[in-house]
């Protein structure tokens, strides 16, 4: 490994991901295993939520300490996500690890090493090679066991903060047998409002999806890595993609409460919401698609003296179309699936009359809705399918 | 004049990691039928996709009729590109388009824009598909989507594609690695007669020896992107050979 | 004898496409019309069908005009229920040209069949009389022919443009879409947004006068319920996986009884929505995230279940012949040839999973489960626009964050 000069980005890059990235993933790891455990311990020991145990100094240092330990000593889960280990003698970890107290000045120092080297690297006779160590089974590794250890506190802390109380379920079954009569006899009298409600909550999902298509197309030849070049297209594909990751960590039932209170509750807030969550979805399926084409016809129809625009016309459109269909159809699937809870939210469809009659435990009343929707679902469930099968 | 003048061509890659080319100069006279050869790396392609820029150059000039390709703007690449057919090792078909369109892509240098994003080509222009689809014997297959012809019928195709631009000069890439040797040789035919009958300038890269001296007027062969030969393929005797594919190597006919 | 059968249900179902087209076409052309004028119907109905109800001799017209309507388009054009199942009327010598007298017989021969309820087609299916009285002959299209005419000078062309078109158009007044509500009555939205960008973090570690828990502690609980939900349903899905998977079970009649029940099982309950277990464990246990907890598990269960079992079917079989091959009995082959195939996938979908349950814990908690989503439903109702901005603001961001961080991780171990 040793003697391979990198360039300068290279350097970068090592550098920042052994000095800073890991460490960093490390800590957090710690921070968390440190969190889950003072909610474990305070559910045990004081039958209260306690989010942070301890004065803050000591936990600050046992998580810094701890993580910079760890990664001196033993694979820890940042390295191992970095796909990296230390090999070296055991001597020079102790070096290693107060060397990599440097932390971000150790990542620039790592520039004006030729190989990219830490200067805990360089000081320790440790080095830090691609590749990690594999064929370890889980269990013989450090972080197998932080993960078990952190998956049981985060259980029993889960226990603890959810108020699981299994003894309800059985002591307190009689209480709800009148409910499941209700629940096994819908009110079939409502078939036909249902039946309109339905359609409007069908019509939510197809506008949605509909009017989320085009723009998602459009926008996706802004959005794929392979056709954006040059100091124009590249920040404009850097815009489009944070844009839609951004906007699509917002969920549709939060667009649905936006726009309830936006343009009112109804189904036109209920279709703006499914509208706006597609349009994100869509526009990254339709990205990852089109960086995924064949650039052999590119390259073809750009010999034969054609345009940029033409390029695009009779080499990437038809590789495109049907996948674009597909991913459209599969999205008006789950638009489907999701205008009943949208709905419910924003106002508008089956799903508001639903959630009306589930906070009034009017189950007979729910139970014939909640029939009628998963009728519904199936239908559009094996139409889709169907569709895209043919499409493939 | 020569056809086609290269000139001290250089191409590196990847901010100076990969010399594909170096220092290659060569002049082909209109109407040879030019092969390149060479181990896969020594170049081939490069220098190939360098002619119609379909690869920046480095350094160095390629003038076709006494223009500098290397100098054109986009504008005026484009009308030269259309001068030059290029065949490929993978065909490089828009595979769920039809046959007929894969072929029209062909004209898309001489239509104008709206015409092709239409999709409405001119009469005479369907009436050239019939013709360069009837001559590499592909008419009935017109309408038939291009995957679902066999490898040798789809070169056919961008064998089609490159007599559609009507082309002074032919580019091509490999373009019998990916087919069985039978197929190989019925494909090289095709690229003879375009040459013999049409007076098309054809440089072509193979892979095989026994086919560049069966085909070729005239052979260059590259090695880590230096030409080490240049004659008629007669004079590769054994020692040229080893020099050009390594000592290891032993030749093989394809039949 | 088969042809002629085969000819005769495309020639039954291209009519009875086209026909039923047009009926769309009218009633719902006709409803977009009633909707929109008038002003006493609201679609936003109480008891009361809003729809428009046709009496029975509208519905005879109806009939009427839609089967007259279906003929001429057949007689003269290529329509859409021929396009779709590939017939074209040709004459009788299967020449496809065919002038405009034959049609017009066609169409007028087709009235008494129209007369007669059908009998001249029940009698022949294949080639009913009227057509051979009209010299033509509905007959499938020859395949590969280049189109000659550009596609919107065609009659079934014309018709799926229609079809679509009044589909939008009915969605469009069925949603109720005012593009202009967008940008009208700016006062709520302009308090909405005020909120949204100037959250009020002030009570994110401490609970709100009127709330039990903070933001944070909202959050946490939506997380574990989230992490709960999931984890306890994968543990349940996958032994339950192997039993709804074809290719293990499909060996006997008792795997595919076990089959059967187990996939019905899935789709079941992947249908029920949360929010209908929410409401009910809401009852049974209690309001709370315990409640929601259950909602989701319940259907994590089915979800997952489903996605490993398919994972199951699709596993690469060679490894499965070998294991088996060797002598391994049927538990003994999952072991060592299904499941080290299935894991690395298995684990992607869980963790993919995690992060729609967080999402779904929001909505469950509009319906009795805690967590987030009862804080947002409170603070919403309560027209608290800082608060609902300080939630959606820290939902998103750790949405953001968990789906980069699974994003990764699913990357390194797939």
């Amino acid at each position: 490994m040793r003697g391979e000069a990198l360039p300068v980005l290279g350097r970068l890059k090592r550098g920042l991901t052994l000095g800073v990235v890991v460490p960093a993933a490390d800590m957090a790891v710690l921070a968390l295993l440190w969190f889950v455990g003072s909610l474990f311990f305070g559910f045990l020991l004081y039958g209260r939520e306690v989010y942070f145990f301890g004065p803050w100094w000591l936990a600050l240092l046992g998580i810094v300490e701890g993580a910079l330990l760890w990664g001196a000593w033993g694979l820890s889960p940042g390295m191992a996500l970095a796909r990296i280990a230390l090999q070296g003698p055991l001597r020079g970890r102790a070096g290693y690890w107060i060397l990599s107290h440097l932390g971000p000045v150790g990542a620039l120092l790592a520039l004006f090493d030729p190989e990219g080297r830490l200067p805990a690297e360089r000081w320790s006779g440790v080095q830090a090679v691609e590749g990690g160590r594999r064929g370890r089974p889980w269990y013989r590794t450090s972080t197998g066991w932080a993960a078990v250890v952190g998956l049981v506190l985060s259980l029993g802390a889960a226990v603890g903060t959810l108020q699981i109380d299994l003894n309800a379920l059985f002591t307190r079954a009689p209480a709800t047998v009148k409910y499941w009569q209700q629940v096994f006899r819908p009110n079939t009298s409502l078939l036909v409002l249902g039946i309109q409600l339905l359609i409007e909550t069908f019509f939510m999902a197809l506008m949605a999806t509909l009017f989320a298509a085009p723009v998602a197309a459009a926008l996706s030849f802004l959005a794929a890595r392979n056709l954006t070049r040059g100091w124009i297209g590249r920040p404009v594909y850097l815009l489009v993609r944070l844009a839609g990751s951004v906007t699509r960590s917002v969920d549709a039932v939060l667009w649905a409460i936006i726009f309830g209170v936006w343009v009112g509750m109804g189904s036109f807030a209920g279709s703006l919401a499914l509208w706006i969550h597609s349009v994100v979805d869509l526009l990254k399926l339709y990205a990852d698609q089109l960086e995924s084409i064949d650039p052999g016809p590119v390259e073809a129809v750009t010999a034969t003296g054609a345009s940029r625009l033409e390029v695009i016309r009779y080499a990437v459109i038809p590789q495109i179309v049907n996948p674009y269909l597909s991913f459209t159809l599969y999205r008006w699937d789950i638009n489907v699936r999701m205008a009943t809870v949208v709905g419910l939210v924003g106002g508008g469809g089956i799903g508001f009359r639903l959630g009306g009659a589930l906070t009034d435990f009017n189950f007979s009343t729910a139970s014939m809705y909640m029939i009628l929707v998963i009728v519904l679902v199936w239908a559009i469930d094996y139409l889709s399918a169907r569709l895209r099968a043919k499409l493939a | 004049m020569a056809h086609l003048v290269i000139e001290r061509l250089t191409k590196v890659y990847e901010r100076g990691k990969v010399r594909a080319l170096t220092d290659v100069s060569f002049e082909v006279e209109r109407g040879e039928f030019l092969v390149l050869i060479g181990l896969s790396g020594s170049g081939k392609s490069t220098l190939l996709r360098c002619v119609n820029r379909l690869v920046e150059p480095t350094s160095g000039r390629v003038i076709l009729d006494g223009t500098d390709v290397t100098r054109l703007s986009p504008r005026a690449l484009r009308r030269t590109r259309r001068k030059i057919g290029m065949v490929f090792q993978q065909f490089n078909l828009v595979k769920r388009s039809s046959v007929l369109s894969n072929v029209l892509t062909g004209r898309l240098g001489y239509v104008s824009t709206w015409r092709a994003l239409l999709g409405r080509f001119p009469k005479e222009d369907l009436e050239r598909a019939r013709r360069a689809l009837s001559r590499v014997g592909l008419l009935e297959k017109m309408y038939a989507r291009a995957d679902e012809l066999s490898g040798g019928q789809q070169q056919r195709v961008g064998i089609a594609r490159a007599l559609m631009q009507e082309p002074e000069l032919l580019l091509a890439d490999e373009p019998v690695s990916a087919l069985d040797p039978a197929t190989s040789h019925s494909i090289m035919q095709y690229l003879e007669q375009m040459n013999r009958d049409d007076g098309v300038t054809v440089l072509a890269s193979l892979h095989f020896l026994s086919l560049a001296r069966r085909y070729g007027t005239r052979i260059i062969a590259l090695k880590d992107g230096q030409v080490v030969f240049d004659g008629p393929p007669g004079a590769i005797d054994n020692a040229k050979f080893k020099e050009i594919y390594g000592e290891d190597a032993e030749e093989v006919e394809v039949r | 004898m088969r042809e002629r059968l085969l000819l005769s249900r495309r020639r039954f179902l291209s009519f009875f496409l086209d026909w039923i087209s047009w009926v769309y076409l009218l009633y719902a052309g006709f409803s977009v019309h009633y909707i929109r004028t008038s002003p006493t119907l609201i679609w936003r109905p109480e008891e009361k069908f809003v729809l428009p109800e046709l009496g029975l001799t509208d519905w005879i017209l109806v009939l009427l005009v839609t089967v007259e309507l279906t003929l001429l388009v057949r007689s003269f054009g290529v329509s859409l229920g021929q396009r779709a199942f590939g017939v074209i009327l040709a004459r009788a010598d299967g020449s496809p040209r065919v002038g405009f007298f034959p049609r017009f017989g066609h169409f007028l021969a087709s009235q008494l069949v129209l007369l007669t309820v059908g009998l001249p087609v029940l009698v022949r299916p294949d080639r009913p009389w009227h057509e051979r009285a009209a010299g033509v002959a509905l007959l499938p299209r020859p395949r590969g022919a280049p189109r000659v005419r550009p596609w919107w000078t065609s009659a079934y062309a014309l018709t799926g443009a229609a079809l679509a078109g009044v589909t939008v158009a009915l969605g469009w007044v069925v949603t109720d879409i005012q593009v202009g509500a967008l940008i009208r009555d700016v006062d709520k939205p302009a308090r909405l947004w005020r909120g949204l960008s100037r959250p009020d973090l002030s009570y994110f570690f401490v609970p709100h006068p009127l709330e039990v828990d903070s933001i944070f502690g909202a959050l946490v609980k939506s997380l574990f319920m989230a992490l709960l939900a999931t984890l306890a349903g994968a543990a349940i899905a996958f032994p339950f996986s192997f039993l709804g998977a074809r290719n293990i079970t499909a060996t006997g009649p008792v795997g595919r009884v076990g089959y059967a029940l187990t996939r019905g099982f899935f789709n079941v309950f992947r249908s029920i929505e949360s929010i209908f277990w929410a409401s009910i464990f809401a009852i049974w246990v209690g309001f709370g995230a315990f409640a929601g907890t259950i909602a989701l598990f319940l259907h994590t269960i089915a979800a997952l279940g489903k996605l490993y079992s398919e994972q199951v079917e699709h596993i690469d079989p060679g490894p499965v012949e070998a294991a088996t091959a060797a002598g391994g009995n049927r538990l003994q082959v999952i072991k060592q040839a299904v499941i080290p195939q299935v894991l690395p996938p298995f684990l992607a979908f869980t963790l993919y999973r995690w992060d729609i349950n967080l999402r779904m814990a929001t909505v469950v908690g509009f319906v009795g489960g805690g967590g987030i989503g009862l804080l947002l439903k409170n603070f919403k109702d309560g027209g608290e626009w800082t608060q609902v901005g300080a939630v959606i603001v820290t939902f998103a961001v750790t949405v953001w964050l968990l789906d980069f961080v699974s994003g990764w991780v699913r990357e390194r171990i797939v």
